[in-house]
């Protein structure tokens, strides 16, 4: 048995060798003086690039002041420069300045609550609107989407998560210098207007994400449940009172911490030609000056002592969701966290679908993810919809019964072989679209420290053996580490 | 080698980047850009011996082979007393084993080799893809075509799956964005196939046997395309699906029912559901046009200025002026075999409500009162010539659409000529055009919220109809 698995391993890591080559080869690093790590791939499928950047600040690097800020300054960072979004800044920049010293003096009555003064908020609401029609005559609206677009640019978007922010746009092949050209001026001369206009539409976001969707509020309720002391806690969209009490000169400073090019990562995979590609994006973002280190988040969630149990009550089906603390990405028992995911989670062959969904059908579906970030220690999840008329209850000791047998029985080997042929199949697939190719390259090289993670992960993945899942097992999954987290329908069913 | 191949690539970007200081940085406002040659990628059709035509394209760049069939079927060929047979079917035809394999034993196989088969059924189209790396496409086409043409409809498995439809029923009322989607749509079709719902009547009643015959009736090779990207050699592929899909001999001549068109009515009409949140999810719309119609590019640049971009009169006053939605856009849904849709869609908090509704009909109003602006006109027009190759940045994408331009009937050149029709596009075509399909009057319009908190009542918009959203649950 011992030695047929030995034998087993060293094939899939041959091939993941030969594989790896293969995404290596393709991949050209550079880092630049000023610190920005540079990721190129050519890909001459068709005559279309995307460019992705990555900055290595997300919400976990948020005080609780500051609670919704990255994700709110990534919504600001569309809203043009000192040259673009504006037909006069010289102009405009006065009544940004007098919008600010009123709408901080706003927000700080309108906390107040109901000893605020509402005479005074009044007044302060009317000169804002006033200083904000003032200051929109100089406006030129999205002028960075308007010039994107007009030359065939698609997906200009953005994100933010706990871990990072990302900014990502697709262009014609022939318009790269477009992008580096908007985004080099962005990143050192952004212009936060139209602030607080924004703020009510995050407002609008929170809304539709979270408060009116209850699968989601609970998701919001259970993840903060999950973490007493650790940011990741906290929703990246930040909670409504947080998002009520931001500033523009929150978001200016926490932009100026931390966008610099030394915490950026750029990824550019499409139809260029490598040379020439970095040698633009040195003459765009090369005289940027670095900025500072952003500094480790310190908090460290204490060992949970018990079980946590989280109720929402909704007017909503029952879901259920489960959680054990586990450690961060690139661990050691991180890998063996990703093989139970793929043995419980993944496909209709996995654990769950088997005995849930087919076998016993006291689910309609199952899944297993990690959350809520990477960078730190977080949370191995599980989250499933009983099918009526099983109950939460049903569904959470089906679940812990396969979490239990992980401890006590061995994996097959032809389970871990099906992983390691899923994972071979992965490394080909992902490498067939430039945006998908530049999330992952910015992603793992943000999180786990060297794109190189997606070249060695099925090696990593081959040397877990079943005494490791088994151990993993009995390790995390104990009743002290769980949290359960569900609906409850609203006045029960009628 | 590959090291030593790295390490000069490497030496040469340093060089560059030491002499790279004296270009002057463009301005975005002004700067040019060299030519780019873009040819639209073409792929090959053949048909096989038994007469199904197969549209291929072969590229090695990734060890994977793709495949899709698309089978003339789909929910408008249903029974209103049988809503959700076909989606069943699709399902099924998977999930319940086929070629006489067990369930079991084909998911096993397929997940051991990473491949994967799936199928399913929509409003007019059905499909069975593939996806697997080169060294397993044999084996998985095997099932493919087992699944396409053989499924075993395993009693086991449809009970599983109407089990899980009858949940999804019961949650259907869970997310007002969902309640909000479906009943847009069920009033706008309201009478045609396209507007019924499954309902857990309808799915209590299918039965193996309507399924098996729904089956037989049109998955038959007679009616379907087939579209093959990827790692393959074109002359062993062809044999290969020569040797799979044998010419089939039926006692009946494939006969196709007659689906009317939806009943061309404007009758406007306001439908509340109460939910008890913050935000108000608000739809309106009516029907639109199909493919046919000679008006479809101005309807094109029209949507993008109206409700399709980022800087669209939408989005650029509801949201960016006035900050009373994330999430506010319109779209003409250009129907394919059936009058497509119009629907405007936005949520807002609950004391906005009425104010936003008004905004948008009257911003959708103005576009058939005056001539959209010059430079609306030329960005959008600049937007979609230019980012017209982004349809094509994919082997798998080129065939399937060329697969559907065939399935649907598009004329031939459609894709040729597309950028120029765009182009020959006037300010008064689309004025014309938003006349003509654009009826802000009759909009079906619904609301789901908590009208408690609402601006103003919804009765200042018509007569208001409530929705029932308490489910009729059968006891299990």
């Amino acid at each position: 048995m011992k030695h047929i698995l030995f034998i087993v391993t060293l094939v899939a890591a041959l091939a993941t060798q030969l594989q790896a080559a293969t995404l290596e080869e393709k991949v050209v690093e550079r880092t630049m003086k000023n610190g920005m790590k540079l990721l190129l791939v050519e890909r001459h499928t068709s005559p279309t690039v995307s460019a992705w950047i990555r900055f290595r600040v997300g919400s976990v690097d948020e005080r609780s002041d500051e609670r919704g800020i990255a994700h709110l300054l990534e919504h600001m960072l569309f809203k043009g420069t000192t040259t673009l979004g504006t037909k006069d800044y010289a102009s405009e920049k006065p009544l940004l300045d007098k919008i600010e010293v009123v709408a901080v003096a706003l927000t700080a009555e309108k906390a107040k609550h109901e000893k605020g003064d509402q005479v005074k908020i009044a007044g302060l609401e009317k000169q804002l609107a006033a200083l904000e029609a003032d200051a929109g005559k100089f406006v030129i609206k999205d002028e960075f989407f308007e010039l994107y677009s007009k030359n065939g640019g698609t997906g200009y978007n953005a994100f933010t998560s706990r871990d990072g922010t990302t900014y990502l746009i697709s262009l014609p092949a022939n318009k790269l210098e477009l992008w580096a050209a908007i985004e080099s001026d962005r990143l050192q001369n952004a212009v936060l207007r139209e602030f607080y206009t924004e703020r009510s539409v995050v407002m609008e976001e929170r809304r539709r994400s979270y408060d009116a969707d209850p699968e989601s509020k609970l998701w919001e309720t259970f993840v903060a449940s999950s973490f007493l002391a650790h940011p990741y806690g906290q929703p990246t969209i930040g909670w409504m009172s947080d998002i009520e009490n931001l500033t523009r000169s929150k978001a200016e400073k926490f932009f100026h911490n931390y966008y610099a090019p030394n915490n950026a990562i750029v990824a550019i995979v499409g139809d260029i030609d490598t040379r020439k590609t970095i040698a633009m994006v040195e003459r765009y973002f090369g005289a940027i000056k670095p900025g500072k280190e952003l500094p480790p988040v310190t908090a460290e969630e204490p060992k949970q002592g018990g079980e946590r149990r989280i109720e929402l009550v909704a007017e909503a089906e029952p879901t259920v969701m489960i959680s054990f603390h586990k450690p961060a990405v690139n661990t050691p028992d991180d890998y063996v966290f990703d093989v139970i995911n793929m043995i419980l989670g993944s496909g209709r062959t996995s654990r769950f679908y088997k005995k849930l969904v087919i076998e016993k059908q006291i689910t309609s579906d199952i899944g297993a993810f990690d959350a809520p970030g990477n960078r730190y220690p977080n949370l191995f999840v599980i989250s499933a919809n009983p099918r009526a008329p099983h109950t939460v209850k049903e569904v959470e000791d089906a679940i812990q019964t396969e979490l239990d047998l992980l401890k006590t029985t061995p994996v097959s080997e032809r389970d871990l072989q099906r992983i390691l042929n899923k994972i071979e199949y992965e490394e080909a697939r992902r490498m067939g679209t430039n945006g998908g190719l530049a999330r992952n390259l910015t992603e793992y090289e943000a999180t786990t420290g060297s794109w190189r993670y997606m070249s060695e992960h099925r090696g990593k993945i081959a040397s877990v053996t079943p005494a490791d899942i088994m151990r993993v097992a009995a390790t995390y999954f104990t009743r002290e580490n769980r949290t359960v987290g569900f609906i409850t329908k609203k006045g029960g069913d009628k | 080698m590959r090291r030593l191949l790295l390490s000069i690539c490497f030496l040469i970007t340093w060089v560059t980047s030491v002499c790279a200081g004296d270009q002057p940085l463009a301005n975005p406002r002004t700067m040019t850009f060299p030519e780019l040659a873009f040819q639209i990628p073409k792929a090959e059709r053949v048909v096989l011996e038994c007469g199904m035509p197969v549209y291929l394209l072969r590229d090695t760049e990734l060890p994977i082979i793709n495949m899709t069939a698309m089978i003339r079927v789909g929910s408008v060929y249903e029974p209103a007393t049988k809503s959700g047979l076909s989606s069943m079917v699709g399902s099924v035809m998977r999930s319940g084993g086929a070629g006489g394999m067990t369930p079991e034993e084909m998911d096993d196989e397929l997940e051991f080799m990473a491949s994967a088969v799936e199928s399913g059924v929509g409003g007019d189209m059905g499909t069975v893809s593939l996806t697997a790396l080169k060294k397993n496409f044999s084996r998985t086409l095997r099932m493919f075509s087992d699944v396409l043409l053989r499924p075993d409809f395993s009693e086991k498995r449809i009970e599983i799956t109407r089990k899980q439809i009858i949940e999804a029923l019961r949650r259907q009322n869970d997310d007002p964005k969902e309640i909000a989607g479906r009943e847009i749509n069920r009033a706008i079709y309201a009478g045609h196939p396209l507007g019924e719902i499954a309902t857990f009547r309808s799915i209590g009643s299918v039965t193996r046997q309507d399924m098996v015959e729904f089956h037989r009736r049109y998955y038959r090779l007679d009616n379907m395309i087939l579209a093959v990207s990827g790692d393959f050699d074109r002359t062993a592929l062809l044999k290969e699906l020569n040797s799979t899909f044998t010419p089939e001999k039926h006692p009946n001549v494939l006969a196709l029912p007659e689906v009317p068109q939806p009943k061309q009515q404007f009758q406007a009409e306001v439908l509340y559901g109460k939910k008890d949140v913050n935000q108000t999810v608000i739809r309106m719309g009516h029907l639109g046009l199909s493919k046919d119609s000679p008006d479809i590019y101005a309807i094109r640049l029209l949507d993008y200025i109206l409700g399709g971009s980022f800087t669209s009169r939408l989005t650029l006053e509801i949201r960016t002026n006035q900050g009373l939605a994330y999430s506010v856009g319109s779209h003409f849904d250009i129907g394919r075999r059936f009058t497509g849709s119009f629907i405007a869609e936005t949520e807002t908090k609950a004391e906005s409500t009425v104010k936003a509704i008004n905004l948008m009909k009257k911003i959708i109003a103005e576009l058939t009162k005056e001539p959209v602006s010059d430079s609306e006109l030329s960005a959008a027009r600049e937007y979609m010539i230019n980012s017209f190759m982004f349809g094509f940045t994919s082997p798998a994408s080129i065939v399937t659409q060329r697969a559907r331009l065939e399935y649907y009937g598009y004329p031939d050149g459609y894709l040729e000529q597309y950028r120029d029709n765009i182009a020959k596009v006037t300010k008064a075509d689309i004025l014309n055009a938003a006349r003509k399909y654009l009826h802000p009057d009759a909009f079906k319009l619904v609301v789901i919220g908590d009208s408690a908190k609402f601006d103003q009542p919804l009765t200042t918009l018509g007569k208001v109809r409530e929705l029932d959203l308490k489910l009729d649950i059968p006891k299990p």
